[in-house]
């Protein structure tokens, strides 16, 4: 039987249960996946693993990568798997590497497809900061790793297992890390939770708080392309693109942005894409369902005039 | 104390040719840029050399010969020594490889800390610093934003790491990799008259695989553990589409358009 472990990451439960479908694509439909959790959940997970491997840390969880790599390493030693998928999220980006470390096995980061050959499986990730999309093949005993962008394989409705659930002490205590404080960052969204999103680039830096208001009109949440971000206009959180977040909302509004392929590549998804750009052969033009020639601001300003007129009659 | 940054010196992405045939990229047609997580690294080395002038700060990459102007404009701003850790056997290396060589070389030296960027803008996989980590047995982590310069000096390493919610501050004792962001801010000093001048050939060593001695089969494209077999530059899919300007009638459109599907 084929196996393949999936690292599931407390702070993004829901794309680490999506890697199941990337399980899916990478082994057919005829294989056996382990999941390992090393934190308590404050939600139970649905049967969709056959085996879910509780890890016993402090309630408070793990917060030290090299303990959980110790632990999976050991797992694999017992259980041999085929491929061996983690989240593309901060705590998985540092887990990963380490892990492949461990094992002399390849890694590949951040994919986004996967496809099956003849002569094997090959796996296609952004690199450049986007531009370009490489195809990479492992080479050598495996297994196959490979970290997965959160929320690109999307999976609505998922085959359910027979789940044995099996505790499993952790093998090291680590180097010694504490933390020492936390401290929330004041007004944070997720975009990627958002609906609609109404998003600003280089064209209309001055005029951000317009954008924020026919979100909010529109019951959305504004996002930005990285100039904004790098700009310092909209923070770093908010951010779409590569080197950003991939969302997938109904509606997204573009506001003067170009359509670097580095953006592009985080929308794909969206349902419906309006674009306002002065340029109106800008490349996010042509994803778009509706295309507004013109500037982006006066635009905001009649078409905020109009929603608010109508809300009012 | 010693600190080694690893240090990447990265084509400027947007200007850039890549050489379809090879898979590689054509690097003498791109200006090289030190990576700038990389940038924030160094300055933070050096800002603890400015405490402490009897600080030694080295900056290692894995590169091409090549790259020795870009190295000696780091020694130019006060880093001590450069070293380049280069020969044919390593070209081509995936992360294993690379970290392979960079891992013996490092093995081999006696450091406090060990500064990293968090992710390089070209290969941007962010495995070089946690894959020496595991080989080198240390902590290590990613995405730092500050760290606190004065219990540095008393070996403890406490620093922020800011994600989506929050800022959380950890605490380790050194050694350790400390990988920075670009957000952290540190910014490099600028080079003194003097040293725009003088000659720092003398502080950069070439280390070869003779020092190394690995068999050719571990490192470089034999050594690698995944293989690029093609790139392509992607292409959009066209949706059918309508323009409209930005005056009374295409608002009237788009709200129409938006109230249709339900949005309003
Ligand atoms: C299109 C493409 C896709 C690739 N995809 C993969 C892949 O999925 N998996 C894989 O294993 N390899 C991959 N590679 C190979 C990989 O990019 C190289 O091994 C690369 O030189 C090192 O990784 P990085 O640039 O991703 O560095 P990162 O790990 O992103 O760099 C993080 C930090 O590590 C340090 N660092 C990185 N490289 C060096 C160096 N040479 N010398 C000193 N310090 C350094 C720097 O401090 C840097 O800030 C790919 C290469 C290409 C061209
Ligand atoms: N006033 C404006 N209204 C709408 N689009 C604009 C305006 N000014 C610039 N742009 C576009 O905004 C984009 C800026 O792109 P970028 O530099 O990638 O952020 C370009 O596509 C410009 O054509």
């Amino acid at each position: 039987m084929i196996r393949c472990l999936i690292y599931i990451d407390p702070s993004e439960t829901e794309s680490s249960l999506d890697l199941i479908e990337a399980a899916r694509q990478l082994h057919g439909d005829a294989f056996e996946v382990t999941g390992v959790l090393c934190s308590a959940l404050d939600q139970t997970l649905p049967n969709v693993f056959d085996r879910l491997m509780l890890v016993a840390y402090p309630a408070n969880g793990c917060i030290d990568p090299a303990q959980v790599a110790d632990t999976m390493q050991a797992l694999h030693w017992k259980d041999k798997f085929q491929s061996i998928l983690i989240p593309a999220t901060p705590f998985g980006r540092m887990l990963a590497p380490r892990l492949a470390m461990l094992l002399g096995t390849g890694l590949v980061a951040d994919i986004t497809k996967i496809r099956r050959t003849d002569e094997g499986v090959v796996v296609i990730r952004p690199a450049y900061s986007g531009s370009l999309m490489a195809c990479i093949r492992f080479i050598g005993d495996g297994p196959m790793m490979m970290s997965v962008r959160p929320n690109v394989f999307r999976d609505m409705v998922k085959e359910e297992r027979t789940m044995r659930i099996e505790t499993l002490q952790p093998r090291t205590n680590g180097v010694g890390i504490e933390q020492i404080e936390v401290r929330p960052k004041q007004s944070s969204y997720d975009i990627r939770e958002s609906e609609v999103l109404v998003s600003g680039g280089g064209g209309i830096a001055k005029s951000f708080a317009k954008i924020e208001r026919l979100a909010e009109l529109l019951g959305g949440k504004a996002a930005a392309s990285r100039k904004l971000v790098d700009a310092g206009v909209a923070p770093r959180s908010i951010q779409v693109g590569q080197s950003g977040k991939t969302v997938n909302p109904e509606l997204y509004i573009a506001l003067g942005i170009n359509g670097a392929i580095q953006h592009i590549e985080g929308i794909k998804g969206a349902k419906h894409i309006i674009s306002v750009n002065i340029n109106k052969d800008a490349p996010l033009t042509s994803l778009s369902d509706i295309v507004v020639e013109g500037d982006a601001d006066r635009f905001l300003d009649q078409l905020i005039r109009r929603i608010q007129q109508h809300k009012s009659e | 104390m010693k600190l080694i940054c690893l240090v990447k010196f990265v084509p400027d992405v947007g200007s850039a040719k890549y050489d379809f045939e090879r898979h590689t990229l054509i690097r003498d047609s791109a200006h090289l840029q030190l990576n700038p997580d990389d940038v924030c690294a160094v300055a933070f080395a050096l800002r603890i050399k400015a405490r402490h002038p009897e600080t030694i700060v080295e900056a290692v990459t894995m590169a091409s010969a090549k790259v020795t102007p870009n190295m000696e404009d780091l020694l130019r701003v006060g880093v001590d020594r450069g070293v380049i850790l280069s020969d044919p056997a390593f070209a081509g290396s995936d992360t294993f490889a690379t970290t392979r060589v960079l891992g013996r070389y490092l093995s081999r030296q006696d450091f406090s800390v060990l500064l990293t960027g968090t992710h390089s803008i070209d290969g941007d996989t962010s495995h070089i610093p946690a894959q020496l980590g595991a080989s080198l047995h240390l902590l290590q982590m990613s995405g730092i934003q500050k760290i606190d310069e004065t219990l540095f000096e008393q070996n403890i390493a406490r620093f922020d790491v800011e994600s989506e919610q929050e800022i959380t501050t950890y605490q380790t004792q050194l050694p350790c990799i400390l990988s920075l962001t670009r957000e952290s801010g540190y910014k490099l000093p600028y080079a003194s008259r003097t040293n725009l001048e003088k000659d720092f050939s003398a502080q950069i060593q070439v280390v070869t695989n003779q020092e190394l001695g690995f068999l050719p089969e571990e490192v470089g494209l034999t050594g690698s553990k995944t293989r690029v077999i093609e790139t392509y530059v992607k292409r959009l899919e066209q949706r059918e589409q309508r323009t409209v300007r930005a005056d009374e009638a295409g608002v009237d459109y788009v709200f129409r358009f938006l109230a249709d599907k339900g949005f309003i």
